[in-house]
């Protein structure tokens, strides 16, 4: 018709193989992560931490804190000399919140990088699709910051985030008392919902509770007519919560509008943070009851949460990523901290030597307060607390009686 | 007989919504024989600069105004000089469509940081009737879609402009060998197809919350409902869209979430299968 036949016809063998070369090159040295160095001044070389969190996708407004934070405890660990001498490297691989990708990425940081711990993975799908290669393949320490559903007990692998034990002990009997007895459980389909609800609604019930309706729907729901009208009609008091955005906002927001505050309804949410906050106008999750290690209210009650969050503000002063315990960023602080104490007393930083010392591994400063690692389990002993969100800030209702101890394995 | 209600008010909205974002999908599908891939991106525009505008101070409603114009102008941008070089060739239209979506959604991702964002609608809270809540903002999209839609088919039917549009619709070669200028009704006609995307997001960002694949959910549902309307007519594809929109909203009333996404597929699959070239016949001939 026009010149468009002749332009087709003009890509030959000569150029088809210019742009082969040029591809194949490009994809060879590959669309790859970073490397935050110490300075140079260090003599020794220097011990290589491996960051795979999520940068970008859905996640990564919980994924960039996570690794603000890494930064900040590479830069604490230089400043106070180091590990045996030696600086803290990060090596940074986004997992983009889709797990082909993150695969791919994280086998660099074990077969190009050849660093000597892992920290990262948010979601539950994620942690199970990277333990393969960074601990099965790669002999390499696995630590998993975020809170989940439990059960991950492989060895190796160290969860310094809150379990389901440590979230709903206390969190489901205040609930009752300061909510009702009628629960309903919508949840996100995939595997932390699942679990999760299982263990609260034993807890329910043990409570004097039911649970009137438990349902899922796909992660990417944003329409939840049914759910509240179902809610509204059934008379549910207290909403126990395992949506996640994107449906959470539109969720909360339908509940909002069929009246479900005005008549005395409670929200509740466990991963609910500072950082989703933005998510909901404030009238709309007034009352929401969540249970984390760390919320920002806590720097009034103890000195070493505020230390670090004014580090982390002095160290990010424009972020619009907040330190809050959600999105892991409070699990990956005591996950590089406790390592490094693993590391200072195990003297080395092979596998085994750091794994039997961070095994029983304590941290005096941590957001939320002191952690300990119980010996044989790696999971993590904190501190948590109920918070409630009043105009749009979390006010802490209840605090736990020392550290709190995940039962898990 | 409430939940009857509740069920018939969210059918009624969430189509008012899908008849927005499909409708631009669908006649730049027509007359240009490309499916645009960047279809749900335009919206999450209209959804973003509805944000931005109201960050800076405008108010809400003004910037719900404001924000189709700044899509239409990107619209514009767009159609001169990446989708008519594909008019030529609708295969490679949807890869490069599919990659200019890539473009905008992690542009605006970046530009939100990742992060979900609230807007107020411009009227909050609800009538109530009989003791059933109806949110006044749902019933401002619907009666707001109406209108559009209407002024929409008077355009078409009762200007001359409107037949021109109508005549390459239908026919796109016998209406340039009849002498209209299809470059230019094209560029508008993409223009005005992406501002009504960007109207729709616009609408939808108070009930949604703005994030960056705000797009993409509506993107897959809007192909469906083109194909099933019917290519080649306006009608086909709002009738594509009322009965996705239906199925979608209403199926969750009835059985488990999780197999209602499934089995809108199924059904749309089945009333393909059974009306190959669309509900609407409507004939392209080109």
């Amino acid at each position: 018709m026009d010149g468009t036949e002749d332009r087709m016809s003009r890509i030959n063998r000569r150029r088809f193989l210019t742009g082969a070369a040029w591809s194949s090159g490009a994809l060879a040295l590959g669309a790859s992560g970073w490397v935050i160095p110490a300075s140079t001044s260090w003599a020794a070389s220097p011990i290589k931490v491996g960051i795979a969190t999520d940068l970008s996708g859905a996640l990564g407004f919980e994924g960039n804190a996570d690794l603000n934070v890494a930064k900040l405890c590479a830069d604490l660990i230089n400043k106070s000399g180091g590990l045996l001498g030696r600086p803290v490297e990060l090596y940074v691989e986004d997992t983009a919140s889709n797990e082909a990708v993150a695969v791919s990425n994280v086998r660099k940081l074990i077969q190009r990088d050849h660093v000597d711990v892992v920290l990262g993975g948010i979601t539950s799908s994620m942690r199970n699709a990277i333990k393969g290669p960074i601990v099965e393949r790669g002999h390499t320490l696995y630590i998993y910051p975020q809170l989940y559903e439990g059960g991950e007990c492989e060895q190796y692998i160290y969860c310094t985030g809150p379990t389901p034990s440590q979230q709903c002990d206390r969190l489901i009997p205040w609930l009752i008392k300061n909510g009702g007895k009628r629960f309903a459980f919508p949840s996100a389909n995939y595997i932390w919902p699942h679990v999760l609800n299982k263990y609260a609604r034993n807890l329910v019930q043990q409570g004097g509770g039911e649970v009137v309706f438990e349902e899922y729907y796909p992660i990417d729901q944003i329409n939840y007519g049914a759910t509240v009208n179902r809610i509204m009609a059934e008379k549910v008091d207290v909403v126990f919560n395992t949506v996640i955005p994107p449906g959470v906002g539109p969720f909360f927001k339908q509940l909002y509008e069929a009246g479900f505050l005005k008549r005395g309804g409670r929200l509740c949410c466990v991963y609910y943070d500072e950082n989703d906050m933005s998510i909901n106008a404030p009238h709309e999750i007034e009352g929401l009851a969540s249970c984390l290690d760390y919320f920002q209210g806590v720097d009034k009650l103890d000195p070493g949460s505020a230390k670090i969050h004014a580090e982390y503000d002095a160290m990010f002063p424009h972020t619009k990523f907040l330190l809050t315990a959600g999105g892991a960023s409070t699990g990956m602080y005591r996950g590089m901290m406790l390592w490094a104490e693993a590391v200072k007393e195990a003297g080395k930083v092979d596998r085994d030597s750091v794994a039997a010392a961070l095994d029983h591994a304590k941290i005096a400063v941590a957001p939320g307060g002191p952690a300990e690692m119980v010996p044989g389990k790696r999971h993590c002993k904190m501190k948590m607390y109920i918070g409630v969100a009043k105009s749009g800030v979390f006010d802490i209702v209840e605090s736990s009686n020392g550290l709190l101890d995940p039962k898990e394995c | 007989m409430d939940t009857a209600v509740n069920a018939t008010f969210e059918v009624l909205s969430f189509s008012a919504i899908m008849v927005l974002v499909v409708v631009g999908l669908g006649i730049v599908a027509s007359m240009m024989g490309i499916f645009n891939f960047a279809h749900g991106e335009f919206v999450l525009l209209g959804a973003y600069f509805t944000y931005l505008f109201h960050n800076h101070g405008v108010p809400v409603g003004l910037a719900m105004a404001l924000a189709p114009l700044a899509v239409a102008v990107i619209g514009l941008f767009v159609e001169r000089t990446v989708i008519r070089w594909f008019y030529a060739r609708p295969l490679i239209a949807m890869l490069g469509t599919y990659a200019l979506a890539v473009v905008i959604r992690e542009t605006v991702r970046g530009l939100l940081s990742g992060l979900y964002h609230n807007v107020p609608a411009p009227l909050s809270g609800s009538f109530v009737v009989a003791g059933i809540a109806f949110a006044q903002w749902r019933v401002a999209i619907i009666v707001i879609t109406i209108l559009v839609i209407a002024a929409s088919g008077a355009l078409l039917t009762m200007t001359s402009f409107g037949l021109r549009v109508r005549a390459s619709l239908e026919n796109p070669a016998l209406a340039r060998a009849s002498g209209i200028s299809t470059g230019a009704i094209y560029a508008t006609t993409f223009t005005f197809g992406v501002a009504l995307a960007g109207l729709a997001g616009a609408l939808v960002v108070p009930i949604f919350s703005l994030f960056a694949d705000l797009g993409l959910r509506f993107l897959i549902q809007a192909f469906l409902a083109v194909m099933l309307g019917g290519v080649g007519t306006f009608a086909g594809p709002l009738v594509g869209a009322g009965v996705i929109g239906t199925l979608t909203s209403a199926l969750p009333w009835i059985i488990p979430p999780v197999i209602a996404d499934v089995t809108v597929y199924l059904v749309a699959i089945a009333l393909m299968k059974a009306l190959p070239s669309g509900i609407v016949r409507g004939g392209r001939r080109a």
